[in-house]
């Protein structure tokens, strides 16, 4: 037998999954932590080890606005999307008869590249898009609305447009999981339709919050593209910051020291929430 | 970046015929997309079998610097001035032989001028095409008298303007506004406050920072902004699509000048002659002719602008070259810590710091 023992047939499934991930996501990860220590002249690296990057960004005030800025929008998204989308997984998980239909249909949207839907969202809001045009055609408006583009409130809108299948689909199938003899016992037991739901439904599916949550909020808060093109001077976000010195700035350095810094927010916002959501299930259940 | 238009037909022609005589294709430029069109290098396409060379494109001269510096190789490479500098010292690029350059004795004499084409003796940069960048208006809205940078701060104008997301040009515009356009490259701690000031102060009229000229002649076009700080490229588009719009060209009031070219960079492979075949053919009056007539921009070559069509040229704003040369503020490299204190500084005022 090539395989004595049950822990290295694990290990050599495992293995090629391991390199791939090895190669992807650690090394680099790896070479991002070293460049962050290191700084920048003209065009030469100083590899000398050095706090000098983190001192700078953390005395930065503008490096702490735009990171709030992200955390603030990216919280925004998630409060969105989740919200929107608990009614809809419910509605396919308990009400729909075709549920396969209705869930190729979320999809749709994935159907087009996201820099296109971002684009789509520019013509719906512009100063002569799709919006204005026909609030001028009603009569509503005299002159175009000019606050609908360039701001953190069309940031939210696309964000919130764009990664609404992410929050349906585990919402959807933690709903799905739900055993029905549970909300009959419910029923029988005298518990109005409003109190089965924030007694039954509600705490068994926040797992599927919380990953819907978690999905939604990590890739939105270092989100580049969508700032970059609706976000305006006013909706700038830390993504931004970090392309600006991997480009124009050309000092990669520091440009590793910010995106470390987003990194660390991230995580530690996101296991705070974990920790508050999990409690706050108990406490309901 | 610099040009759009025509580079989809560009690319449909180009990339017909491929009898293999020598190989032109074999040569390869990273290039600012549009500049495949096969126009400009007519008598290239000829000694090589109809073949144009390949090409790679960049969006913008730091994204070039970049994919450079990672190893990237190509034979010819098209940065404007100001990025030479940095270029040489990044050893990215290698001197050119003046001898072997059969247009050089036309090149405009003040481009031959312009700051880092010549380093320490040596020449680096086969300068192409220039053109302004300037404040463009609505004409319908703004008279020609009373349109001036200062504008750019007037509250009637709020909401009404962009300037690009690009720290230098946007320093250029400030360095104006503000008298030092003299010592733009090498602004004292006092003048960059001015200029920092300046661009403070027409921030929140700002619409958007442009990052493509197309969302600034979208906007121009639409009544969206009004007046903004952009490229020659901007008011052509605007004028051939028949929006009253134009830049203003008073030296006095305050206009730029840039002036690209093409650069052997080190990492090249192929023959020698085969690329100078291309740099001369890129310079030659002829390639000018089309340069001028098709997209309205003024090329390096005197003799271009001779047999190119004189209404063309007037209609574009480039009769007088030296008058831009000489009275104009020049895109030329600004010194790295200055760069870099205008990037950071940049960020801070587009945040509204």
């Amino acid at each position: 037998m090539i395989f004595r023992s049950e822990a290295s047939r694990g290990y050599t499934l495992s293995a090629p999954a391991t390199a791939y991930v090895g190669f992807l996501v650690a090394a680099p990860l790896l070479i991002l932590i070293a460049y962050s220590f290191w700084t920048q002249t003209y065009v030469t690296l100083d590899k000398t080890p050095t706090l000098k990057n983190y001192r700078d960004a953390f005395a930065d005030p503008l490096v702490r606005h735009l990171m709030l800025r992200s955390v603030w929008i990216a919280g925004a998204v998630t409060i969105a999307t989740v919200a929107l989308a608990y009614p809809i997984a419910y509605f396919i998980a308990m009400k729909a008869r075709k549920k396969t239909i209705w869930l190729l249909l979320i999809t749709i949207p994935f159907w087009s590249s996201y820099l296109l839907r971002v684009f789509a969202w520019k013509l719906i809001l512009g100063f002569n898009g799709v919006m204005n045009s026909a609030l001028l055609m009603l009569g509503l408006i005299d002159e175009p609305l000019d606050f609908l583009l360039y701001n953190e409130f069309a940031v939210v809108l696309t964000l919130a447009h764009a990664w609404a299948p992410f929050a349906i689909l585990p919402i959807y199938v933690s709903l799905q999981k739900i055993d029905p003899s549970l909300l009959e016992a419910a029923t029988d037991l005298g518990n109005s339709p409003l109190q089965r739901f924030m007694r039954v439904t509600l705490p068994l599916t926040i797992p599927g919050i919380i990953a819907a949550c978690l999905i939604i909020f990590i890739p939105t808060v270092g989100d580049y593209v969508t700032p970059a093109l609706v976000g305006g001077s006013d909706g700038k976000m830390i993504a931004n910051l970090i392309q600006v010195q991997f480009g124009a700035a050309n000092n990669w350095p520091l440009g590793a020291t910010l995106s470390m810094i987003a990194m660390l927010s991230v995580g530690f916002v996101a296991i705070v929430f974990v920790i508050t959501a999990t409690r706050l299930g108990r406490r309901i259940r | 970046m610099r040009f759009q238009g025509i580079a989809a037909f560009a690319c449909a022609t180009a990339i017909s015929t491929g009898s293999a005589i020598a190989g032109g294709t074999d040569l390869t430029v990273f290039d600012w997309s549009g500049y495949e069109d096969p126009g400009f290098f007519a008598s290239y396409m000829e000694k090589y079998g109809n073949e144009a060379p390949s090409y790679s494109y960049f969006g913008s001269q730091e994204e070039a610097f970049t994919k450079l510096s990672s190893g990237f190789t190509a034979d010819l490479a098209h940065p404007c001035s100001d990025a030479v500098r940095k270029w040489v010292a990044a050893d990215l690029i290698q001197p050119l032989d003046e001898s072997k350059l059969t247009n050089w004795a036309d090149v405009l004499p003040e481009i031959k001028e312009v700051d880092a084409i010549v380093l320490d003796g040596q020449l680096y940069m086969l300068p192409f095409e220039w053109g302004n960048t300037g404040l463009i208006y609505r004409t319908d809205k703004i008279s020609g008298d009373d349109i001036s940078l200062q504008l750019l701060a007037d509250p009637a104008y709020a909401g009404k303007i962009a300037i690009p997301d690009a720290a230098s040009s946007a320093y250029a515009l400030a360095a104006l506004a503000t008298g030092n356009a003299d010592d733009y490259t090498n602004l004292s701690d006092e003048q960059f406050k001015e200029a920092s000031d300046f661009l403070r102060s027409i921030h929140p009229n700002m619409r958007f920072y442009w990052s493509d000229a197309g969302q600034f002649d979208q906007a121009m076009t639409s009544g969206e902004i009004e007046l903004g700080w952009a490229w020659n490229q901007s008011e052509l588009n605007l004028i051939w699509n028949e929006v009253p719009a134009a830049m203003m060209r008073d030296v006095d009031k305050g206009i730029a000048t840039w002036a690209c070219g093409y650069v052997h960079l080190k990492s090249s492979t192929t023959p020698v002659d085969q690329v100078y075949d291309l740099l001369n053919a890129l310079t030659d009056p002829a390639s000018g002719q089309y340069i001028i007539d098709n997209w309205g921009y003024p090329h390096s070559n005197a003799k271009a602008f001779e047999v190119a069509d004189q209404a063309n040229i007037e209609a574009y704003g480039f009769s007088d070259p030296k008058s831009f040369f000489e009275g104009s503020l020049f895109f030329d490299a600004v010194n790295p810590e200055l760069e870099a204190k205008m990037l950071a500084e940049f960020e801070r005022i587009k945040a509204g710091f």
